[in-house]
C-alpha cells in the first residue's frame, strides 16, 4: 500500500502543478473570474444545472464543428457498411445511361426539322431543296424579319456597341439601349415602367418564382404553355387549376379557395391567377374583361402572358389590352415576347414600378443572366416604333387571319379550336367518334394540393392514359405526314411541337399555322389551300 | 499583333472585306499608313515633353485625314472633352514605333505589342492541383465585420418600426392593404431595402458603348439616398476590369464586326422561333459544328441564352429516381435547371474532392432514400471556373473519381471556355484531359467571345437526345444570326483555319513530344468550316491573333493576382484564373472601395459582392482581367489598390516583410507573369 502510494507520489505532484499552473493561466486570461464565480454559484444553488449546461455546450461545440454540408448518417434509413461492403456496392452498381436513345419516330421528327437555308421570313429558301417556300410555321406576325431600316439600326447599333453586353444587368451589363426599350414597351403598353429579359421563353419561367413563394396560391388554366408550367414549378406554391378557358371553372375555384381559407382563417396569402393572352398549345383566346372583373372581385393579382398575342393582335399591335380597350395598367405582370412579337428576341415584363424593380433583384433569370445584345434592343425599340406608325400590318394580318379561316373552316375531317382573330391556328383531326376524352382533361401526375385524394383513382386513370397516348401517337404521325407533304408542294407549316412526358397535360397533337403580314392575301390563301388539299388527302386515307 | 509595314499589301487594313466590296481601299490603306505616321509623331512629341505641349488627341489627327480608316474611333470620342485624353485611358502608355501597326481601337482592346507580357495558361501535367488555402484576416477584421452587420441590422429594424409608425405612407406597398397580401414583405425584403439599399450605386451603373478595356459610364446621381437614381446627362470613360471580356472580343470595329455587318445584311435580326419549328438556319448547322470542333466533342447544342442552358437542358438529363451531386458554389442557373428536373439533390463542400468521395461511397451504397433502390444514375455537376470564388475545379481527381464511382460528370464552363488552356478550350484543355472522356461540357459565348448565349456538347446519340427533349428545342427562341456570327468568327479566329488541307502546322505545342494519354486539341478548323462569307484578315485566320490574345490574358491574369499577393492583399481563387477576387470583408468598405476607384484621375470601375452571393464575412471586389488589358493597364490596377488599400486597411495577406513594393512590383512583372 505504502509503496504503491510512493510509486504513485511524483504523478501527484505533477498532476497537482499541471492544475495549479492551469488554474493561473485561466486566471490570467480576462473575464475569467466573472466565468468563475458564474459556475460556482450555479454550482451552489444546483449541481444538476452545471451537468446540464456542460453538455448544452458540447453540444453547441459538436453543432459547430460539423461540416455544412455533412452526410446524412443519422436518419433512421441509414445503414451501416463496412468499407469492404461500400467498396462491393460500388463496383457492383450499374448506371442507366445518361440520355435514353431517341425513339424512331422522335429521330425521324428531328431529321424533318426544316433547315432554312439564309434569311428567314415569308418565303424562306431550304436547305434540302434549294428553293423557296411559303413560309406558315415561323414568328413573324408582323413582318419585320428583313426590314431594310431595322437592319440599317442594327448595323448602326454595332458600330457604337460591338455586339455582346459583356455582363448581367447589375455589374456594367446595362446598356443606355436597354433602358430606351424599357421605356419604349412601357410607353407602347401604357405601364409605369418594364423590365427586359435577354430570352423570351425563360422570361415567365423567372417572373412567376419571383413574386410567388411557398405558401402562396397560384390559379392556373390548366393549358398553359410550357414556360409557365415550369415556373409554378420552381414557385412551390400552392397550385389549383381551371378548366381551359372556362372564366366559370375559374370562379368556382376561386370561390372555393375563398371558403376554405375562411374556414381555415390562414392569414392573407399573395394571391395569382395566370394565364395566356393567346394560348400556345391551342390559339384559344382568353376573354380579358371578364378575367379582369375576376381578377378585382376576389382580390387576385393577374399575370397575363402575352407572348403570343403581344405584337399579334390590337389595331397596332399592343396586344389583348387593345383589342379589349382594357388599360394595360390593369394587368398587373403583364408578359410580353420581343422575339416572337417584334421578330427580335428577348422577352419583357411590363407592370407598375415596384413590380418591375422587384425583378430587378429578385428575378433569377434577370439577375444570373448576361444582358440581351445592344443591337437586338435597338432592333426590338424599331420594331415598335414600326407597329405604332404603321397600323396597316395588322389591317393585313387580319385579313389573312380571315381569308385562312374562310379556307379551313369547311374542310371537315378537322377542327380548329382557335379564336377565329388568332394568328396562330392549330388544326386538330376531327374525331371519328363523339369525344371519348376532355380536350385537357383533370392533370393526374400534378403537384396539385389535393394530390391525396387524387392518387386514389389514378390507377383506373392509367389505363385510359395508355389508351389516350396510342390514339394521340396516331393522330401524331398522320400530322407529321401532312406536314412532310406540304412541306414537298412548298409550304412550310409545323406540328405544335411538345414535350412528351413532360407537361402537366398533353396537348392534343396539332398542326400550327402562324400567319404573317409579310405574305399577302393571295399568298396566304394559295398556301393555305395546298394545305387543305394535303389534309383532305392525307385524313381520307385513314378511314 | 504586331505586324510589320511590309505588310502594306495584305488586306488587314481593309476595314470590310465582304465579297462585294469596290475599290477605293488601297487609298484607304495608304491614308492609314500616313495617319499612323503622323500620330505616331505627335506621339513620341508628346512623350518628350508632356507638360509644355496640350494633349493631342490620336483619332481626331486620324479622322481629319482619313474617314475610313480602322483606327476611326466612334463618333462619341470626338467630344474634345473626352478625347483629351487626360484619364489616360484613350492613348497607349508607350506610342507605337514605326514597327508597329495596331489594329484594334486602344479604348476597346489595348495596344501591347510587348512580348515578354505574354504566358501559356497551362497546368503542369503529372502534379496535383494545390488545394486553395483561405487566408484568414486578422480577428478585429472578422469582429468588426460581424459588429457592421449587426449595427446596420439593428438600425434598420428601429427605422422600420419608427417609420412605420410616422411614415405609413412609405411603407404601404410593404403591408397588406386592400384585401391584398403586399408583393413583397417587409421582412423578406429586409435585406434589399436596408443593407442592399446602401450600396445600391455600386451596381446596375448603366454605360454606353463597348464593353471592352474601357467603358463609358452614364454619370448618375442619387438625391434621395439611392431611392432613385437620376442620369445627369454626362458620361465618363472609365477603365473596364469588370465585364467578362476575357479574350477582349466586345469589340465595334474589327473582322469579327465585321462578319455580324455582313451577317445581318444577309441573315437579318432573328430565326423567328425555335430549333424544331423552322427556327434552324444553315448559320446554326455551321456554328454548331464548329463549336463542338473547338470544345473537341462530337456534337454541340447552341442555346439562345446562357443560363437557359443549364435551366433547360438538365431537366432533360435527369428526373426522378436519379441523383445530381452537385458543388456547393454551384451557379444559380444549375440549381434552377436541377429544382425543376425533380432529380434529388446532394452537395458537397466547394472543390473538395475528399467529401466528394465520401459522399459517392455513401450515396452509392445507401441508394435512394427510404426504399435504397439504387439510383438510376448520379450526375456530378461541377463549374470550370467558379465566378465567385476564382477557384478551378480539380478535373485531373475527378476523372480519377469518375472511373471508379461511374458517375456521370456535366462540366459547366461558362466562365473557363476560352479564358483557360494554352489553345483556350477551357479546363480540360488546362489540364490536358481528354474533353471525350466528360460526359457533357456546357459553356458560354457572353465571357470570352463577346457574344451571348451558351452550348451544350456531347456524343452525338446525348445531343440529339437534349434537341429533342431539352425544352429549348421544342419552345425557346433559336439564336439570331448575328450573335452566332460573332460567335463563329471569334471562335475560328482562336482556333485558325486550315488554309490547305493537310497543313497542320500553324498551331499546336510544336515541342515534339508525344505522350500518349495526352490529348491535344484539335488545330485549326478547316477553311470551310465556316460561312464563306465570313473574311478573317491573315493574322487571325492563321490563328497568331487569338494565341496572342490567350496569352495575353493568361500574363494579365498572373500578373494581377501574384502582384496583389506580393503587395500584402487577399485574395482567392488560382492564380492562372482571370477572375481575381480581392477580400474587403467589411460591408461599409465595398462603397468606399467602389467610389475610389471609380474618382481617381483614371477611373476604375470593379464589381464588388457580397451577400447573399458570398459568404458574410467575405464580401469582396471581383476583378475580370482581359487580353484587352495593356500591362500598364494592371499596373494602374495595382497601383490603385495599394493607394485605396492603404486608406481602407484592407492589406492584411502576407507578413509585411515578405512584400513587394509597388515599385519592385511593376519592375519584376515578367516573373510574377509566369509564377505559379
Amino acid at each position: 500500500m505504502n509503496t504503491t502510494s510512493a510509486t504513485l507520489a511524483p504523478v501527484f505532484t505533477f498532476l497537482e502543478h499541471t492544475l495549479t499552473t492551469a488554474q493561473t493561466t485561466f486566471n490570467k486570461l480576462p473575464g475569467s473570474a466573472v466565468i468563475q464565480r458564474y459556475v460556482k454559484s450555479s454550482h451552489q444553488n444546483d449541481p444538476g444545472r452545471t451537468l446540464l449546461e456542460l453538455i448544452l455546450v458540447i453540444f453547441a461545440i459538436r453543432t459547430l464543428l460539423q461540416s455544412r454540408t455533412r452526410a446524412d448518417r443519422n436518419g433512421k434509413n441509414f445503414i451501416q457498411f463496412s468499407e469492404k461492403e461500400i467498396d462491393e456496392l460500388v463496383d457492383e452498381w450499374i448506371p442507366e445511361p445518361l440520355g435514353n436513345a431517341l425513339t424512331a419516330n422522335e429521330q425521324s421528327d428531328l431529321a424533318s426539322a426544316p433547315i432554312i437555308s439564309g434569311p428567314n421570313g415569308p418565303k424562306p429558301k431550304l436547305a434540302a431543296t434549294g428553293k423557296n417556300a411559303l413560309n406558315l410555321a415561323s414568328y413573324n406576325f408582323t413582318g419585320l424579319a428583313g426590314n431594310e431600316h431595322i437592319k440599317q439600326r442594327a448595323i448602326d447599333t454595332l458600330r457604337k456597341y460591338g455586339l455582346g453586353s459583356c455582363g448581367p444587368p447589375g455589374f456594367y451589363g446595362t446598356l443606355d439601349v436597354h433602358m430606351d426599350l424599357e421605356n419604349d414597351i412601357a410607353d407602347f403598353l401604357g405601364t409605369e415602367a418594364a423590365i427586359l429579359y435577354s430570352q423570351g421563353f425563360s422570361t415567365i419561367s423567372s417572373v412567376i418564382p419571383a413574386f410567388c413563394k411557398r405558401g402562396d396560391i397560384i390559379v392556373a388554366d390548366r393549358a398553359v404553355n410550357f414556360a409557365i408550367q415550369k415556373g409554378i414549378q420552381i414557385s412551390r406554391s400552392t397550385i389549383r387549376w381551371f378548366d381551359h378557358n372556362d372564366l366559370n371553372s375559374l370562379e368556382e375555384v376561386l370561390i372555393g379557395i375563398e371558403k376554405e381559407r375562411k374556414k381555415r382563417r390562414g392569414p392573407m396569402t399573395r394571391r395569382f391567377i395566370v394565364t395566356e393572352g393567346i394560348f400556345q398549345k391551342d390559339g384559344a383566346m382568353v376573354d380579358l374583361p371578364k378575367l379582369i372583373e375576376l381578377k378585382y372581385k376576389y382580390k387576385y393579382r393577374l399575370i397575363l402572358d402575352e407572348s403570343y398575342s403581344f405584337g399579334s393582335v390590337g389595331r397596332t399591335g399592343r396586344g389583348l389590352t387593345e383589342l379589349y380597350n382594357v388599360p394595360a395598367s390593369k394587368v398587373d405582370m403583364l408578359l410580353g415576347s420581343c422575339a416572337i412579337g417584334l421578330a427580335s428576341a428577348g422577352g419583357f415584363c411590363a407592370g407598375s414600378r415596384t413590380v418591375v424593380d422587384h425583378q430587378r433583384i429578385n428575378g433569377p433569370s434577370f439577375v444570373f443572366s448576361a444582358s440581351m445584345p445592344a443591337l437586338l434592343a435597338v432592333s426590338a425599340s424599331e420594331g415598335i416604333n414600326i407597329l405604332r406608325n404603321t397600323p396597316s400590318i395588322f389591317e393585313t394580318l387580319q385579313d389573312n387571319v380571315r381569308a385562312a379561316r374562310a379556307i379551313l373552316d369547311r374542310v371537315d375531317c378537322i377542327t380548329i379550336p382557335s379564336h377565329p382573330a388568332s394568328p396562330i391556328i392549330h388544326i386538330y383531326v376531327r374525331q371519328p367518334q363523339s369525344h371519348q376524352y376532355l380536350q385537357y382533361p383533370a392533370p393526374i401526375s400534378a403537384s396539385s394540393s389535393s394530390s391525396s385524394a387524387k392518387h386514389h383513382h389514378s390507377h383506373h386513370v392509367s389505363a385510359k392514359d395508355a389508351v389516350r397516348d396510342a390514339e394521340y401517337e396516331v393522330e401524331e404521325r398522320l400530322l407529321q405526314e401532312v406536314v412532310e407533304e406540304t412541306l414537298s408542294h412548298g409550304v412550310i407549316v409545323t406540328r405544335a411541337k411538345r414535350l412528351k412526358g413532360q407537361e402537366i397535360v398533353e396537348p392534343r397533337p396539332s398542326i400550327r399555322l402562324t400567319l404573317t403580314s409579310g405574305l399577302t392575301k393571295k399568298e396566304t390563301e394559295k398556301a393555305v389551300n395546298v394545305l387543305k388539299t394535303v389534309l383532305v388527302k392525307v385524313l381520307s386515307k385513314r378511314r | 499583333m504586331a505586324l510589320s509595314k511590309s505588310n502594306k499589301s495584305s488586306s488587314i487594313f481593309n476595314k470590310k472585306r465582304s465579297s462585294n466590296a469596290t475599290g477605293a481601299l488601297p487609298a484607304s490603306a495608304a491614308s492609314y499608313l500616313s495617319a499612323l505616321s503622323e500620330a505616331d509623331a505627335s506621339a513620341r512629341k508628346r512623350n518628350v515633353s508632356p507638360t509644355s505641349t496640350p494633349a493631342l488627341s490620336l483619332s481626331s489627327s486620324i479622322t481629319s485625314s482619313s474617314e475610313d480608316t480602322i483606327l476611326h474611333e466612334p463618333e462619341y470620342l470626338r467630344d474634345p472633352l473626352l478625347a483629351s485624353n487626360k484619364d489616360g485611358l484613350l492613348l497607349p502608355a508607350r506610342p507605337p514605333t514605326s514597327e508597329q501597326v495596331f489594329n484594334t481601337v486602344h479604348t476597346e482592346f489595348g495596344h501591347c505589342a510587348d512580348e515578354r507580357y505574354r504566358t501559356t495558361s497551362q497546368h503542369k501535367l503529372g502534379t496535383p492541383l494545390a488545394p486553395h488555402v483561405e487566408q484568414d484576416p486578422p480577428y478585429y477584421i472578422l469582429l468588426s465585420t460581424y459588429i457592421s452587420y449587426l449595427i446596420l441590422i439593428v438600425l434598420g429594424h428601429v427605422r422600420d418600426f419608427i417609420g412605420k409608425r410616422l411614415n405609413p405612407k412609405r411603407y404601404k406597398h410593404l403591408m397588406p392593404g386592400g384585401g391584398y397580401a403586399p408583393l413583397n414583405s417587409d421582412f423578406d425584403s429586409f435585406y434589399t431595402r436596408r443593407l442592399k439599399t446602401r450600396m445600391d450605386e455600386c451596381f446596375s451603373q448603366p454605360v454606353t458603348g463597348v464593353a471592352g478595356r474601357t467603358i463609358l459610364l452614364l454619370d448618375r446621381y442619387s438625391p434621395d439616398y439611392n431611392h432613385t437614381q437620376i442620369l445627369t446627362g454626362t458620361r465618363t470613360r472609365a477603365l473596364n476590369i469588370s465585364s467578362y471580356n476575357y479574350l477582349g472580343f466586345a469589340q465595334a470595329r474589327g473582322p469579327c464586326a465585321d462578319a455580324v455587318e455582313e451577317s445581318i445584311k444577309r441573315y437579318g435580326i432573328s430565326s423567328l422561333g425555335a430549333r424544331l419549328d423552322a427556327g434552324t438556319t444553315d448559320l446554326h448547322v455551321v456554328s454548331e459544328a464548329l463549336v463542338a470542333k473547338f470544345v473537341g466533342m462530337e456534337d454541340a447544342l447552341i442555346s439562345s441564352m446562357g443560363f437557359a442552358t443549364n435551366s433547360t437542358y438538365i431537366p432533360a438529363l435527369v428526373g426522378k429516381g436519379c441523383l445530381v451531386i452537385s458543388d456547393e458554389f454551384n451557379h444559380a442557373s444549375i440549381r434552377f435547371g436541377v429544382r425543376i428536373s425533380g432529380a434529388h439533390v446532394r452537395m458537397f463542400r466547394h472543390n473538395d474532392m475528399r467529401a466528394l468521395e465520401a459522399l459517392l461511397k455513401e450515396v452509392i451504397s445507401q441508394g435512394q432514400p427510404k426504399t435504397h433502390r439504387p439510383w438510376k444514375k448520379i450526375l456530378v455537376i461541377v463549374e470550370g471556373l467558379y465566378s465567385m470564388e476564382g477557384t478551378l475545379v480539380n478535373l485531373p481527381a475527378i476523372m480519377e473519381l469518375k472511373k471508379k464511382y461511374k458517375f456521370y460528370l456535366y462540366v459547366d464552363e461558362a466562365h473557363s471556355i476560352g479564358a483557360l488552356g494554352p489553345h483556350g478550350r477551357g479546363v480540360a484543355d488546362y489540364f490536358g484531359v481528354n474533353p471525350r472522356e466528360i460526359d457533357l461540357l456546357m459553356g458560354t459565348f457572353t465571357k470570352s467571345f463577346g457574344a451571348a448565349g451558351g452550348y451544350i456538347a456531347g456524343s452525338k446519340a446525348l445531343i440529339d437526345v437534349l434537341r429533342v427533349h431539352g425544352h429549348s428545342g421544342a419552345y425557346a427562341e433559336a439564336m439570331a444570326p448575328p450573335v452566332l456570327t460573332q460567335v463563329v468568327s471569334s471562335m475560328a479566329s482562336i482556333m485558325g483555319l486550315q488554309v490547305a488541307a493537310g497543313d497542320t502546322t500553324t498551331t499546336g505545342n510544336g515541342n515534339g513530344i508525344v505522350e500518349e494519354q495526352v490529348y491535344h486539341h484539335p488545330g485549326p478548323a478547316p477553311i470551310n468550316s465556316i460561312p464563306s462569307w465570313v473574311h478573317l484578315p491573315p493574322a487571325l485566320a492563321s490563328g497568331q491573333e487569338g494565341s496572342s490574345r490567350l496569352r495575353r490574358l493568361a500574363f494579365n491574369a498572373r500578373y494581377l493576382h501574384n502582384g496583389l499577393i506580393k503587395l500584402g492583399f487577399i485574395t482567392y481563387g488560382h492564380p492562372s484564373s482571370p477572375i481575381v477576387p480581392l477580400l474587403l470583408f467589411n460591408p461599409g468598405k465595398m462603397n468606399m472601395f467602389h467610389r475610389l476607384m471609380k474618382e481617381r484621375k483614371t477611373p476604375i470601375v470593379v464589381v464588388v459582392v457580397a451577400y447573399p452571393a458570398t459568404p458574410l464575412v467575405t464580401s469582396r471586389v471581383r476583378f475580370c482581367v482581359s487580353a484587352a488589358h495593356t500591362k500598364e493597364d494592371v499596373d494602374c490596377v495595382l497601383k490603385a489598390c495599394v493607394e485605396v488599400g492603404d486608406v481602407l486597411d484592407l492589406r492584411h495577406g502576407i507578413p509585411v516583410r515578405e512584400r513587394w513594393s509597388l515599385e519592385e512590383v511593376v519592375e519584376r512583372a515578367v516573373e510574377l507573369g509566369t509564377m505559379e
